[in-house]
């Protein structure tokens, strides 16, 4: 009151800016504990699959198939919704591709259908099979492939000839290894992988069912310890906490981005538009155990925890702090109330989506061509998504953090990143 | 720090701090788009006359030219209804235009014969990228008048000229007017003068980036493993040609948007273009290392010219990139 000449905005530089930036620190901390969480819940879900996939290969049965299949669905509820701390977040996303790849041209690592065709012009090793084939050439390369371990997986297979559809680890390369091809189309039905094709001796089906399940095996112990080693940079003093925490405002910038770049130009337009234009199956996001709407689900879910600061656990406990929401709502209550009405539209058409194909209306079915239903229920969604970026932006105009890309911000550092 | 800050505050309140928008749209966006369109008809009606490749294939060059002109544009109209996916399917990372072509004509689909029905055929079977295929591939070039492949030209020329005419109107009614009333009670789409400019800074910056990163980075590949025959309308002969087109249509954006002199970003503009012109058209350059290097120093001056965006117009309008369509992976 005292400084009445000052001018204005040299006070609220002077006395507003130490308040509002421990406000941010709390926020990030907030961000920071959900991603320890989601990613702890991740590798614990990882490794309940990891368990139900080492039964199912020491004792194949149709049961034990369905069993590590019932893993992997409850394995993608956790880790979907750390997919919001992709982007802004150089060491998730620079990880990120070693377990969550997509699409992956399948031929790679196992048989497939006659009618998948063989190598492409963009992807001459579409059909390499590597489970039929213990040595074989790669760029070059004669490979030694008898036996089927983490390392060669990790090594010698992932992004092979430097094709990301060369899928060789992640949920996705356990997705095919469980579910099969979806020889559907736009049918509903999901992969019928014969529980066989784990079986001993006569009872194998499609040949090299050890090599199979030694697939199997590396392939899940590879998605164990790459949980384990994000959940550990999301720790009190992890590197991905601490990349944050070095300019709060460039950490909420990450926050923010993450938000608006996973809702619109990853999940609205790369994952339903694109999948829908072209009546693809093949492009839903989980197309093997047509799982895709709860992939989606989650990812808007995900997006919603990062803004309101809450995430409810796989064990149903909660983690929750001081908020994004309340940080925009300090600044400007309207900007935060229409992110927050926006937020909340996107879950309840992402929820008529994961409604109907629960109850039979498959995602598959709904990209078919001319199926208008389906394509109101997928383009509503996108919709959603598409101005819930709007509102990010607003937020960010209103944080007055489009300024941070001038001053050239070091945690950013990849030239794609939305606000450069 | 501090004088950025001030010089926002007054831009926020004070009147058409934004004059930029209004020249942009009118003198940029709606030339281009009516050219689109006119450009489109032109082809449309070229092919009800004589389907052949022979015949089709000068108006279809004409026709990319013009979308070379707005396919930078992807917000409003150009996103609805994924009108610019549906236009020009590119990159195509699973080699889907061709198999989706292969499929229609082995099936002789008939989805063909109603233009709302083919409207609603997957992308990969519609747009430029598949008329390119049907045009310029020798093995389906061949077709006759009569033939499916006539009629799947037809359809597809069709199909584009409706997309143009939808696209134009919508710029005309809807968008436009929307643009240049921001801020105003009522305008749902645009709710302060600051949100159209960055909007169009968004498909400037976001356009240099789409030409560096993927019509050049994509026949890039590594310097292992170059892939020219991943380059944009190679089939037509166009990958330099697009490069070039899109530079000057993103020149002239920058130029309206600009409120002051421009030249860090003129220079700029002028060397990539320079640069571009010692190139070979479809860059089977990248597979020879001294080829190789002339685009990437293309790539490196289209990278100073977004330096110099940023400088010239993000900074005075007191702006940044916002989210675009390209963010995912």
């Amino acid at each position: 009151m005292h400084c009445k000449i000052t001018a204005l905005p040299a006070l609220l530089a002077i006395t507003a800016a130490p308040a509002f930036a421990q406000d941010k620190i709390a926020v990030i901390d907030t961000y920071a504990d959900i991603a320890q969480a989601g990613y702890e819940d991740s590798f614990a879900k990882a490794r309940s699959l990891k368990e139900a996939i080492s039964a199912l290969v020491a004792e194949p049965s149709a049961d034990a198939l369905a069993a590590a299949k019932a893993a992997w669905l409850e394995a993608r509820v956790p880790y979907q919704q750390t997919e919001v701390y992709r982007f802004g977040n150089p060491i998730v996303d620079d990880w990120e591709g070693r377990v969550n790849a997509w699409p992956l041209d399948e031929g790679l690592i196992d048989y497939v259908d006659q009618s998948y065709g063989g190598p492409t012009d963009e992807n001459l090793y579409a059909g390499l099979d590597v489970i039929a084939n213990p040595t074989f050439t790669l760029s070059g390369a004669e490979i030694d492939a008898t036996e089927i371990t983490p390392a060669l997986l990790e090594n010698e297979l992932h992004e092979a000839d430097g094709v990301e559809a060369n899928v060789a680890t992640g949920y996705h390369a356990i997705e095919f290894l469980l579910w099969g091809q979806d020889l559907n189309g736009t049918d509903h039905g999901a992969g019928a992988r014969p529980w066989t094709d784990y079986a001993e001796g006569d009872e194998c089906t499609n040949g090299n069912c050890e090599r199979r399940g030694n697939y199997l095996e590396a392939a899940v112990d590879l998605l164990v310890s790459d949980l384990e080693w994000m959940s550990g940079q999301w720790t009190d003093d992890g590197a991905a906490r601490a990349a944050l925490m070095e300019d709060p405002d460039a950490g909420i910038v990450a926050m923010l981005t993450g938000m608006g770049s996973l809702s619109y130009g990853e999940q609205a337009g790369e994952r339903m538009k694109l999948g829908l234009m072209l009546n693809d199956p093949e492009e839903e996001h989980d197309c093997f155990s047509d799982n895709t709407h709860n992939s989606h689900f989650y990812d808007g879910l995900g997006v919603r925890n990062v803004y309101v600061g809450e995430y409810v656990r796989v064990d149903g406990s909660v983690v929750s702090g001081p908020s994004l929401s309340e940080l925009v709502a300090s600044a400007d209550p309207q900007v935060d109330a229409a992110l927050r009405e926006d937020l909340n539209r996107t879950m309840i058409e992402l929820g008529q989506l994961k409604t109907a194909a629960e109850a039979g209306f498959s995602y598959d079915m709904m990209l078919a061509r001319g199926n208008e239903a389906g394509e109101a229920l997928i383009m509503g969604a996108v919709d959603a998504l598409v101005a819930q970026t709007r509102s990010i932006e607003r937020a960010v105009t209103t944080l007055e953090l489009d300024q941070i890309g001038f001053e050239g911000s070091d945690s950013l550092d990849d030239p794609d990143a939305v606000f450069q | 720090m501090m004088i950025r800050h001030l010089a926002l505050m007054f831009l926020l309140a004070g009147g058409p701090a934004f004059a930029g928008v209004e020249e942009a749209v009118e003198d940029h966006v709606l030339p281009r788009m009516a050219n689109f369109a006119v450009q489109a008809g032109d082809l449309a009606d070229a092919a009800a006359d004589d389907c052949t490749a022979d015949a089709l294939r000068p108006p279809f060059q004409d026709l990319f030219d013009a979308w070379l002109g707005v396919s930078h544009l992807r917000f409003g109209p150009l996103e609805e209804g994924g009108r610019a996916l549906s236009i020009g399917f590119w990159p195509d990372t699973r080699g889907m235009v061709g198999d989706t072509v292969a499929r229609l004509i082995a099936e002789e689909d008939p989805v063909l014969e109603d233009p709302d029905a083919f409207a609603e055929v997957s992308i990969a079977g519609r747009g430029l990228f598949a008329l390119e295929r049907l045009l310029f591939e020798p093995e389906l070039a061949d077709y006759d008048d009569g033939d499916y492949e006539c009629r799947l030209v037809q359809a597809i020329a069709e199909d584009l000229a409706m997309t143009s005419d939808a696209l134009l109107s919508e710029w005309r009614t809807d968008q436009a007017p929307a643009l240049l009333s921001a801020g105003d009670p009522g305008n749902t789409l645009y709710l302060s003068a600051r949100e159209p400019a960055q909007v169009l800074y968004t498909a400037l910056t976001t356009g240099l980036g789409f030409t560096a990163e993927q019509r050049l980075g994509r026949p890039l590949g590594t310097f292992e493993r170059p892939r020219p025959e991943r380059a944009e309308a190679r089939r037509s002969g166009r990958p330099l040609r697009n490069v070039a087109l899109s530079l000057e249509a993103l020149r002239e954006l920058a130029r309206a948007l600009a409120d002051g002199p421009i030249p860090e970003t003129e220079q700029a503009f002028a060397a990539a273009l320079e640069q571009a012109a010692t190139l070979d058209p479809v860059f089977a350059g990248v597979s020879d290392p001294s080829g190789r290097l002339k685009v990437e120093i293309l790539q490196q001056r289209i990278e100073r010219i977004q330096v110099a965006v940023t400088e010239e117009i993000g900074v005075p309008l007191g702006i940044s990139q916002g989210f675009n369509a390209a963010d995912g992976d």
